[in-house]
């Protein structure tokens, strides 16, 4: 049969459709605004040689673009992403997934942890940066007291090159570990109940139920957390600038302040607009690569 | 299951995306709400400065409040305070989506000038003549409110000095005078480490505060002008002086002239008044803005503290009047044109009054005008104020000074050396390479 052109069917299709555009569109709205008009626009002003403020601004093509290749800098940001990054990865998500389980396997007991373990992530980084400044301090700071009392010397974290990286990843593993065991509880109430009363009936230990039966099916979630990590790591910011400011040096520059130092403290909009888009683009292309790695292991 | 990738993938690659805008996207937002062009009330004039609180508030809003209570002009000035950490930042997000104040502060030197060069700042020397400012202020303040021969700010409420505070009782303690030339210095700080106190208290990871020993060893060792020439491209901060002057920061380190781990104090979570405090040490090189922050922190202990200028290099026929710091600490620039160009003056005018002045001092601070010497009565502010007035020359800030790219590449060098992580030649190398980098852009 033809269709006609009135037919109820494509009058009703049309209707859909219709209530579809009227639903989406303050979504696509807000997506165009404030996510891909800035990254156009990011990608634009990195062709300009542009202060930030001045109304003249040059174009300069692919200038920043080489120059940013070259840069030595840049690259020593992002090694240091790397290292948070992977350090992120295999501190904050295993640690997170043994808390889980405690607090699971605990059961109602264990609120008071899942409490107390959760404080770090309700606290403003700004405020964690503070407090660990004051702690890690070489003069009455709480490793230093206790290397004291141990009849050592003074500890130095932040103020040494070798040390200062490692340190903030150990503070932002501080902060993020919580969010990572709350990730892994959730993923928990997904096993069903079912599951574990199984196992217990075949006489599995709780070890054999958490390695044999919990963690495959933990697995995807596990997954899902590694990448959350990376990307955050990769675009990581607020805690390196409270702490260090990408010092002692630029021992502990990341990608993100590198770019925040470049647009705004040393008025090159054009050149950090380029350090922001080279992020853009390496964030992405990482993020390709473990997703397909990932997703070949599945298969 | 790959669907489900593909969608988290895609949701992924929309976070990263947004993140790597959140920092332009969501100050430039904060701005917007802010108002400030005054396109809506023409009658308004808007006013950035940084005084949110204390000293700072009380001296910078005198000149509004009584601009808005004296004024015939119809205009009414509206300050918006805004925290010192972020100023520079929430100046050149404005600045950059149109929407700069008609007056703000700045601390002069090289981002005035990129303001300046950027169209965001109007030559005054016509009103500064008009309203005798030039017989008021002191002409050093005058030199650092211009550029390229003219005058484009009117300084405010400080004169800041980089020189050295120093506990009398730990000296008196010890038998130690106040040194005249380095060796003297370093005979204090010798005797200072070997009765276990530390000679410098110095938190040196913001940087600036270590880079105050660098720029006043090299103006003792060599003057000015090697400094001038390395910036105008002449000279080289491969110069001699300047490697001197990195040895000799690097062997104050090995000798113990600071504290341990200095790289890793922080000044604004004020680590280095601690140890002043604490009395485990017993000098300070920076601003002589302390002299606030030690009477305001604890009036006994202010008594206690004396201050010195800079010492003499032993053989070096270098001017020892010539002093690092600011005269007119934050100078008003202005963002407007006729009428309301002249009303905002009149405005900025009212720091240069006797009253202002008078607020000035009641605040701890040192008004950059000749008439200063007559109001200061603080014993410490007086020998401040007698330098900046013997000074042949006075050197803006290094770090305010050079452009700012420039003078980002000292501040890391500078902390590297006394991390020891580098070689004064290496620092001075790369020095050398950014600011021939700016030399050859410009």
């Amino acid at each position: 049969m033809k269709k006609n052109k009135n037919s109820l069917a494509v009058r009703r299709q049309r209707e859909v459709n219709k209530v579809a555009a009227v639903f989406l569109a303050p979504v696509i709205l807000v997506l165009v605004v404030y996510i891909f008009y800035p990254i156009v626009n990011t990608f634009q002003i990195s062709t300009l040689d542009w202060n930030g403020i001045s109304a003249d601004s040059t174009f300069i093509g692919l200038d920043n673009w080489i120059e940013l290749l070259h840069d030595k800098a840049f690259w020593t940001a992002f090694l240091n992403n790397i290292k948070v990054m992977l350090l992120s990865i295999l501190i904050q998500i295993p640690l997170g997934l043994a808390m889980a389980t405690f607090v699971e396997f605990a059961g109602k007991k264990s609120t008071i942890f899942k409490i107390l373990w959760f404080i770090p992530q309700l606290m403003s980084s700004v405020a964690v940066g503070f407090l660990f400044t004051y702690a890690l301090a070489t003069n009455g700071g709480i490793i230093s007291s206790i290397s004291q009392l141990l009849g050592g010397g003074l500890v130095d974290l932040l103020g040494n090159p070798d040390t200062a990286l490692y340190t903030v990843i150990g503070v932002i593993a501080w902060q993020f570990t919580p969010f990572y065991m709350v990730y892994c509880v959730a993923s928990y109430t997904n096993i069903s109940e079912d599951v574990y009363e199984a196992s217990l009936v075949d006489g599995a230990t709780k070890g054999q139920y958490f390695w044999k039966i919990a963690l495959p099916l933990l697995k995807p979630s596990l997954k899902s957390a590694a990448i959350l990590s990376m990307v955050g790591s990769l675009k990581y910011f607020d805690l390196i600038y409270v702490m260090t400011g990408g010092g002692p040096g630029t021992s502990t520059e990341l990608m993100a302040t590198y770019m925040y130092k470049e647009s705004f403290a040393n008025f090159n909009m054009g050149y950090g607009s380029a350090v922001a888009g080279g992020m853009f683009i390496l964030i992405t292309l990482i993020s390709l690569i473990t997703m397909r790695i990932l997703n070949g292991k599945e298969d | 299951m790959k669907k489900r990738w593909m969608k988290l993938m895609s949701l992924s690659v929309a976070v990263v995306m947004t993140m790597s805008l959140a920092a332009c996207g969501s100050s430039s937002g904060d701005d917007s709400s802010q108002d400030s062009s005054g396109s809506s009330e023409d009658k308004t004039i808007t006013y950035w400065n940084i005084g949110t609180e204390g000293a700072d508030k009380a001296a910078l809003e005198y000149a509004v409040d009584a601009f808005n209570e004296n004024t015939d002009s119809g205009y009414q000035v509206e300050m918006v305070a805004i925290q010192n950490d972020n100023y520079k930042e929430r100046l050149v997000v404005a600045m950059s989506s149109g929407e700069c104040p008609d007056m703000y502060t700045s601390w002069s030197g090289g981002p005035m000038n990129e303001y300046i060069d950027s169209g965001f700042a109007q030559p005054v020397d016509d009103l500064y003549e008009e309203y005798g400012l030039n017989d008021i202020f002191m002409e050093a303040a005058t030199a650092q409110a211009s550029y390229n021969g003219h005058i484009y700010a009117v300084p405010t409420y400080n004169v800041s000095l980089a020189g050295i505070f120093y506990n009398t009782e730990i000296f008196d303690e010890y038998g130690l005078e106040v040194p005249t030339t380095l060796s003297e210095l370093e005979a204090v700080c010798d005797t200072l480490v070997e009765n276990g106190i530390t000679p410098f208290a110095l938190a040196n990871a913001p940087k600036w505060t270590g880079s105050m020993f660098y720029q006043c060893l090299v103006a003792r060792y060599a003057g000015l002008e090697p400094f001038q020439a390395a910036v105008d491209g002449s000279g080289s901060f491969e110069d001699e002086c300047f490697q001197w002057a990195g040895e000799k920061i690097q062997e104050w380190v090995q000798k113990g002239y600071f504290p341990e781990g200095v790289n890793s104090l922080d000044e604004d979570a004020g680590q280095a008044k601690q140890l002043m405090y604490q009395e485990t040490a017993a000098m300070m090189l920076t601003g002589s803005w302390y002299t606030g922050t030690f009477s305001t922190d604890s009036p006994e202990f202010y008594e206690k503290i004396d201050w010195f200028s800079f010492p003499a290099v032993d053989g070096s026929d270098a001017d020892t009047s010539i002093q690092i710091g600011t005269i007119g600490d934050q100078f008003v620039s202005f963002n407007c044109e006729g009428e309301k160009l002249d009303a905002a003056f009149e405005c900025a005018s009212y720091y240069a009054s006797d009253e202002a002045q008078q607020v000035m001092v009641d605040n701890g601070k040192i008004p950059p005008t000749k008439n200063a010497e007559s109001l200061v009565t603080d014993p410490i502010s007086k020998k401040v104020l007698e330098a900046a007035n013997g000074a042949s020359s006075t050197q803006l800030w290094w770090d305010q000074y050079l452009a700012p790219e420039v003078a980002q590449v000292h501040l890391d060098t500078c902390q590297e050396l006394f991390g020891l992580t580098m070689t004064p030649e290496e620092a001075d190398a790369q020095l050398q390479a950014a600011m021939e980098e700016y030399n050859a852009d410009k």
